[in-house]
């Protein structure tokens, strides 16, 4: 997972502020507002993880704002159908650079249990539609696991990781 | 009853079928040009349409009408017979409003043209569909069909405008799309637009033999995972006649109602959100988490449950989970005090739901409303005391009853179903019966007998039916969901109607929607 620069139309910049843009990178990473967005029910857990028990105000991200134009990033918390892929591109387009894109669960990750053949109607992947950034597995996946997603796009924005990796107990 | 029937609809093949193994009381064949007149005849009689749903049997289409009555609980099954090639029937749109958008989806999944329909537009599908999805022989959409259920196109006039609400709107509890026609600040006409989260579970179920379709209804509604849960897997026992130790089914009930307090507490935070109360949201939350504790410790997910076997559970509950229960009971009392300062008595609140949004019975009748709804607006029924599954029978309890129909009846029915809920867990923590939790000699690949079986549960938000039509195969030959939101939803439209955006609102939350059950 290596580092993207932070302006997604302009591959290099013709003066680089190294200094700067790093500041720049850590305030990002500490304040990524989501996209107010609910597709499915991944939804339910991602308002359960902004709620008061996991609480992702701790990390910067709980200010979900209603309209594209003010967010950061992108959770898509559900299964994206054919009718809404279109919709789903425009807020992409419309959220300001730089911005990043979380597929939370497994349907937004490869369509989920409703890929088989001949189904007629799930984009299999929301990573056909629009770029993703981190990948969080699970139908629907537990709070806990949204909330390392989130460290691992700060990690991919910054270059260090906040928090240690807790230990493996088992 | 059936005397009545038979005087009224001479000609018509009408049988008695058994209430315990079909779930319906009666079943009728009625031919395409008599469809009017039995309907017509249910209209005056106060029944409602309960569903209206279509199976392909490849050599003909058969269109099902499922009536029942409010006061008299008393199920008919009305089956046409259609022609597979260009079939169409006359639409019952103007009798039953909500007969509007069951028509349309059969339209589009079927290719059934319904006369006289008013619009038959699409409704769930994307405009690069080329067969119809639903038909067993892949059927193709001819071409000027396809320019038909493309899209609808809106037009302005001089003194109106469009409002688009959604499917990214945060008070529309999901991908719910609404096209709000304004006049000045009023509403004039809205219309919703659906399958923003079309799952294809009808689909699957013809694709994947019973066992393997049980992981998905906790997806369709995932705030009532259980009671989806519990609906699917009763209606397959119903069909193959699989009998279900008793403390199973006490464990059901219970889990089942713990489930539902999740789902309204959910609701209310949400409600309360959409009216711009923040506060709310977070008590709700605080309690649901204690709930997901408990049913986590025995069905070992937080969300989309998938608990209940043919037969019986997949584990056992400990006493882990019986404390726990208690504990919350105990601590869920006190907190309904909370709530009731906080919200039941807000000026503001009070000001937004009181005669607003206001459902009368017959408008409830005619759109075939169901769950707090219905009850909202004065009519007892509850599948839970009309129906009695799992072990609802030998529990307790009252039906809370609204007077009004409008946003506050509905609110008040919510929570005091939080009551009743807590009042049935308590008296079924104390009945659990000890023994098997699962049936014995139950086949790892079910072939149910051939035939079909109709089955409701009370879900959070209504009524939810199944109907399952088996071949005698390892798989579904057609299982159709008769969801409670969608015909709750339908209502919007006419309650929005001359309202401001902010009760409009106001309106769509008090339904307690949950998009991908209306989407399937």
């Amino acid at each position: 997972m290596g580092k993207r620069s932070i302006y997604l139309e302009t591959k290099d910049p013709i003066i680089k502020f190294a200094l700067v843009e790093k500041v720049l990178d850590l305030a990002r990473a500490n304040s990524l507002w989501p996209l107010q967005f609910g597709l499915a029910c991944c939804a339910i857990e991602m308002m359960s993880t902004a709620m008061a028990r996991f609480d992702m105000d701790r990390f910067g991200a709980g200010i979900f704002r209603s309209t594209p134009r003010q967010a950061d990033l992108m959770i898509v918390s559900g299964t994206v159908t054919k009718k809404m892929a279109p919709l789903l591109v425009t807020l992409y387009e419309q959220m300001p650079s730089p911005k990043w894109v979380l597929a939370m669960g497994n349907c937004a990750i490869s369509g989920g249990p409703f890929v088989y053949e001949g189904q007629y109607n799930v984009v299999e992947g929301v990573d056909l539609l629009v770029p993703v950034d981190v990948y969080v597995p699970g139908c629907p996946p537990r709070p806990e696991g949204l909330l390392e997603g989130l460290m691992k796009l700060e990690e991919k924005i910054t270059g260090t990781r906040r928090f240690p990796t807790p230990e493996k107990r088992w | 009853m059936l005397e009545n029937i038979r005087a009224a609809l001479p000609g018509i093949n009408i049988s008695e079928t058994s209430y315990p193994e079909r779930g319906y009381h009666l079943a009728m064949d009625a031919g395409r040009e008599q469809i009017l007149k039995v309907v017509g005849f249910f209209d005056n009689n106060g029944f409602c349409l309960e569903d209206l749903c279509c199976v392909d049997y490849v050599d003909h289409l058969e269109l099902v009408y499922f009536f029942n009555k409010h006061s008299e609980p008393y199920r008919v099954k009305v089956a046409v017979r259609l022609e597979p090639d260009k079939p169409a029937a006359p639409t019952i749109s103007d009798i039953y409003a909500i007969s509007h958008w069951y028509e349309r989806e059969i339209h589009e999944f079927y290719g059934v043209y319904f006369e006289n329909h008013p619009n038959l537009a699409y409704l769930f599908l994307h405009d690069g569909i080329d067969s119809y999805p639903l038909r067993k022989n892949m059927t193709k959409v001819p071409e000027e069909d396809k320019r038909l259920l493309g899209s609808s196109v809106y037009k302005e006039s001089e003194d109106t405008f469009f409002v688009n609400l959604g499917p990214q709107h945060p008070s529309t509890h999901g991908v719910l799309r609404v096209i709000i026609k304004m006049d000045g600040e009023y509403i004039l006409s809205s219309e919703p637009m659906l399958g923003y989260l079309h799952r294809m579970h009808e689909k699957m179920a013809e694709n994947r033999n019973y066992a393997q379709f049980i992981p998905n209804p906790g997806r369709m509604d995932y705030l009532g995972a259980l009671n989806f849960n519990l609906a699917y897997v009763e209606t397959v026992e119903k069909l193959s006649g699989i009998a279900v130790p008793e403390r199973a089914l006490y464990i059901r009930t219970i889990t089942c109602e713990l489930n539902r307090i999740a789902s309204h507490l959910l609701w209310i935070g949400a409600f309360l959100a959409d009216l711009g109360g923040l506060t709310p949201f977070l008590y709700a939350f605080d309690d649901r988490e204690n709930i997901l504790d408990i049913l986590e410790g025995v069905t070992g997910s937080r969300l989309t449950y998938s608990y209940f076997r043919f037969g019986g559970l997949y584990n056992d509950v400990d006493e882990r989970f019986k404390d726990g229960a208690r504990a919350f009971i105990q601590r869920m009392w006190k907190r309904l005090d909370i709530y009731d300062q906080l919200i039941t008595k807000n000026v503001i609140f009070i000001n937004r739901a009181k005669g607003v949004g206001i459902l009368d019975r017959n408008m409830v009748r005619k759109f075939g409303c169901s769950g707090p709804v219905i009850r909202g607006s004065g009519i007892p029924f509850d599948m839970r005391k009309v129906e009695p599954y799992a072990a609802y029978s030998n529990t307790d309890f009252e039906i809370p009853v609204g007077a009004n129909g409008d946003i506050m009846d509905r609110y008040l029915i919510r929570v005091r179903e939080i009551e009743t809920s807590l009042q049935i867990i308590g008296s079924a923590l104390e009945k659990l019966p000890s023994g098997p939790f699962n049936a014995e000699k139950v086949p790892k690949i079910l072939k149910p007998p051939k035939g079909d079986v109709y089955h409701t549960v009370e879900s959070p938000r209504g009524q939810l039916g199944v109907y399952l039509v088996s071949d005698g195969s390892e798989t579904p030959y057609r299982m159709r969901w008769r969801v409670p939101s969608y015909s709750n939803l339908m209502t919007f439209p006419y309650l929005a109607q001359g309202t401001l955006i902010a009760d409009a609102i106001a309106i769509l939350g008090s339904l307690d929607l949950v998009i991908p059950e209306i989407d399937r």
